[in-house]
């Protein structure tokens, strides 16, 4: 796991966080694409705005699933929610980048809003609240921290912190010998 | 998660005198509650511990609601609604990312940031990044970094502070500026973190509280959302379209700094070190964005439903969109909830002034000598002397021209993100990081923003609509630390001690 261009076999762990880092690179890159794209002199193209509304799911659905892989368990059972969330940001952008501008007093309201908005408000911004928060919890112990994950490290910081003790200790013993 | 915009748009309000009875009697009640949780707080602060991060023992519904409260500021109650008074739905894309946020700085961040704390007695973002990378040139540079972010957002917060405390006291501006700044330095100097978190736990509540009464009174006044709707749609279509008045460029880079970004803002990251217990981490992204929110309804309900209102004649035309909120409060709502909400902007910005005070005083006398080899004997008293240095100095800058201190707080929030988010929510999760990546991506992010910030502001460039100084930023800073780090990979294993490599693999 040094880096995404190893060229040793992966582990199944490996093999997870390469695709994550992979992809956060991909998703990044469509977003500079996308910027530089808007430096054009003859004015930003359409396919700009279709970059970063593929670009930015990519990459935050990467960048969680860099944080939430674990051992050779890679990403388990969270593989569902954050695929759902990716495609819930990619289906909100775009539609409302595909869907044809139909606002108007006799639009049809969806609780309350007109259908693009009410898919933007309520998919891109309440739909991962029903369902990331709630998977981060179900998972918590198998897939975020255990109490023996807190306790390993633990151990190993009081390892660490008597190996240090000792190293100041010896000068000062060696310096005035009994 | 919505400070970039934040004080340039309370800043450019001139908030109307709100100076009625009950406004002053809440507000006043406000205050000395503030004060009381500070005496009570600075007699628990009794090391740098205590003083930085609260002994590492706050649990975890104070922490989701302090944390609530750091991540919204003023903008959210006064220039956000009149942000999407002005430009419509496309407004929402800052709001939008709370959905994700929270939940993703728990998986990229929180665990390895609480269990590094527990490992190695961590106490700043910048110590995390020097641990990670065993690197003093990399925890120096990101405490410059965040330092540089912290003196714009100071002396922000610090003018937004004196524009709120003269609409409720009818003060002066100055005066203003002084006594919020006195109030926070009270209790930031005395009681530290510790204060500052549970001053944050109680505005937090106000703010969610006044949020939510505005919101059902709003709907409640308008006839519901959907009658709401039917007004705008009728005059002015476009505001309810997908990306309001905006291009959707300009809408995703909203909602790419917001969402991204928010996993290098200092405030809300700092937090992780706190909680008591690490495996209460399990509800915190539920708790947090459920506050979040509750505290976000009036940034929506406020600017959809004053544009309702004007357009079907109930409410005068506005002066300016940042108008929105003081005008339906002051005209509309009953007074005793322009009291809360007056109130509620007035915690909203002290409690973002005494978290990034404490941040910077722990940058002084902790990050900084520890990049040249060196130690603060006590830092604690240096930590308390430092707080008040930045206090004051946030509030001389503040007198200052409005807009010079509004290009100060702008840069801020693009700052963080560009110089942290790779090297840190990336670097935690990724052992083929390497140091010289790390540095090499927060000096460009650093370089970069304040090259194009400075750019804009001089007016020597103009971005293409749609493209931001911030977003340019950190698209840079993640090219160069993938780029760097590759081209160093051989050097990744090495420099990553036991310790940190166990709690990179957990």
């Amino acid at each position: 796991m040094t880096g995404p261009l190893v060229r040793t076999a992966p582990t199944g762990e490996d093999a997870t966080r390469r695709a994550a880092l992979i992809a956060l690179f991909i998703g990044i890159a469509a977003i500079a694409a996308g910027y530089a794209a808007a430096f054009s002199r003859l004015g930003t193209p359409v396919w700009a705005a279709w970059l970063l509304a593929l670009g930015i799911p990519i990459a935050l659905g990467a960048i969680m699933v860099l944080g939430a892989a674990r051992g050779r368990r890679g990403i388990g059972q969270l593989k569902v929610p954050f695929a759902f969330v990716v495609v819930v940001l990619v289906i909100g952008f775009g539609a409302a980048l595909a869907l044809p501008a139909t606002e108007g007093p006799l639009s049809t309201l969806w609780l309350g809003l007109p259908a693009r908005a009410a898919i933007v408000i309520y998919g891109v911004g309440l739909l991962p609240i029903v369902v990331l928060p709630i998977a981060y919890a179900l998972t918590f112990e198998t897939q975020t921290l255990s109490a023996k994950d807190v306790e390993r490290v633990r151990a190993l910081a009081r390892e660490n912190q008597a190996a240090a003790e000792n190293a100041t200790r010896e000068p000062k013993d060696n310096q005035h010998p009994r | 998660m919505i400070r970039m915009v934040n004080v340039s748009a309370l800043l450019q309000v001139a908030l109307p005198n709100a100076a009625r009875p009950a406004v002053v009697a809440v507000g006043i009640i406000y205050f000395a509650v503030v004060l009381g949780i500070s005496v009570w707080a600075a007699r628990r602060t009794r090391t740098a511990a205590d003083f930085f991060v609260a002994g590492k023992g706050i649990g975890l519904v104070a922490l989701s609601v302090a944390s609530v409260s750091v991540s919204v500021s003023g903008f959210a109650f006064i220039g956000g609604p009149g942000f999407i008074y002005a430009v419509g739905l496309g407004a929402m894309y800052i709001v939008l990312p709370a959905a994700v946020t929270n939940v993703m700085g728990a998986w990229v961040l929180a665990k390895r940031m609480r269990l590094l704390g527990e490992a190695r007695a961590l106490i700043t973002i910048p110590d995390a990044i020097g641990a990670r990378y065993r690197s003093r040139g990399a925890q120096g540079l990101s405490a410059v970094a965040i330092l540089v972010g912290i003196v714009g957002y100071m002396a922000t917060n610090a003018l937004a502070m004196g524009v709120v405390i003269n609409s409720i006291f009818g003060v002066g501006l100055g005066w203003g500026i002084w006594i919020g700044m006195g109030v926070t330095l009270a209790y930031s100097a005395s009681g530290g973190i510790l204060a500052g978190i549970y001053n944050d736990v109680f505005q937090g509540t106000l703010m969610a509280v006044a949020s939510v009464l505005v919101f059902l009174f709003v709907l409640k006044f308008g006839g519901g959302l959907g009658e709401i709707s039917r007004t705008i749609l009728a005059h002015d279509p476009t505001f309810l379209g997908p990306w309001g008045k905006l291009t959707p460029l300009a809408a995703l880079s909203f909602f790419f700094v917001f969402s991204m970004g928010s996993l290098g803002q200092p405030q809300a990251v700092h937090k992780y070190y706190m909680l008591r217990d690490p495996l209460q981490l399990k509800w915190y992204p539920l708790l947090k964005t459920l506050g979040l929110v509750l505290v976000l309804l009036l940034y929506f309900g406020v600017g959809v439903g004053v544009k309702a209102f004007v357009l079907s004649g109930r409410l005068a035309p506005l002066a300016s969109p940042d108008q929105a909120t003081p005008a339906l409060l002051l005209n509309v709502t009953p007074i005793i909830l322009a009291a809360l909400v007056f109130s509620g902007v007035a915690a909203a910005t002290m409690s973002a002034a005494n978290s990034f005070i404490n941040i910077g005083a722990a940058i002084v006398t902790h990050d900084l000598p520890v990049a040249f080899g060196r130690r603060v004997k006590n830092e604690l008293r240096w930590g308390r002397a430092v707080t008040v240095l930045i206090a004051i100095a946030a509030a001389i800058t503040a007198q200052r021209s409005g807009t010079m201190v509004a290009f100060l707080g702008i840069f801020g929030w693009g700052l963080f993100a560009s110089t942290l988010v790779p090297a840190l929510a990336v670097g935690l999760n990724w052992q083929g990081a390497t140091r010289a990546g790390a540095i090499a991506s927060i000096a460009t992010g650093l370089m970069v923003t304040l090259a194009l910030e400075t750019a804009a502001y001089r007016k020597v460039f103009t971005f293409p609509a749609g493209v931001t100084a911030s977003a340019v930023a950190m698209v840079s800073s993640f090219l160069v630390f993938f780029i760097v780090s590759w081209l160093t990979r051989r050097t990744a294993q090495a420099e990553i001690d036991p310790d940190v490599k166990l709690v990179m693999e957990l």
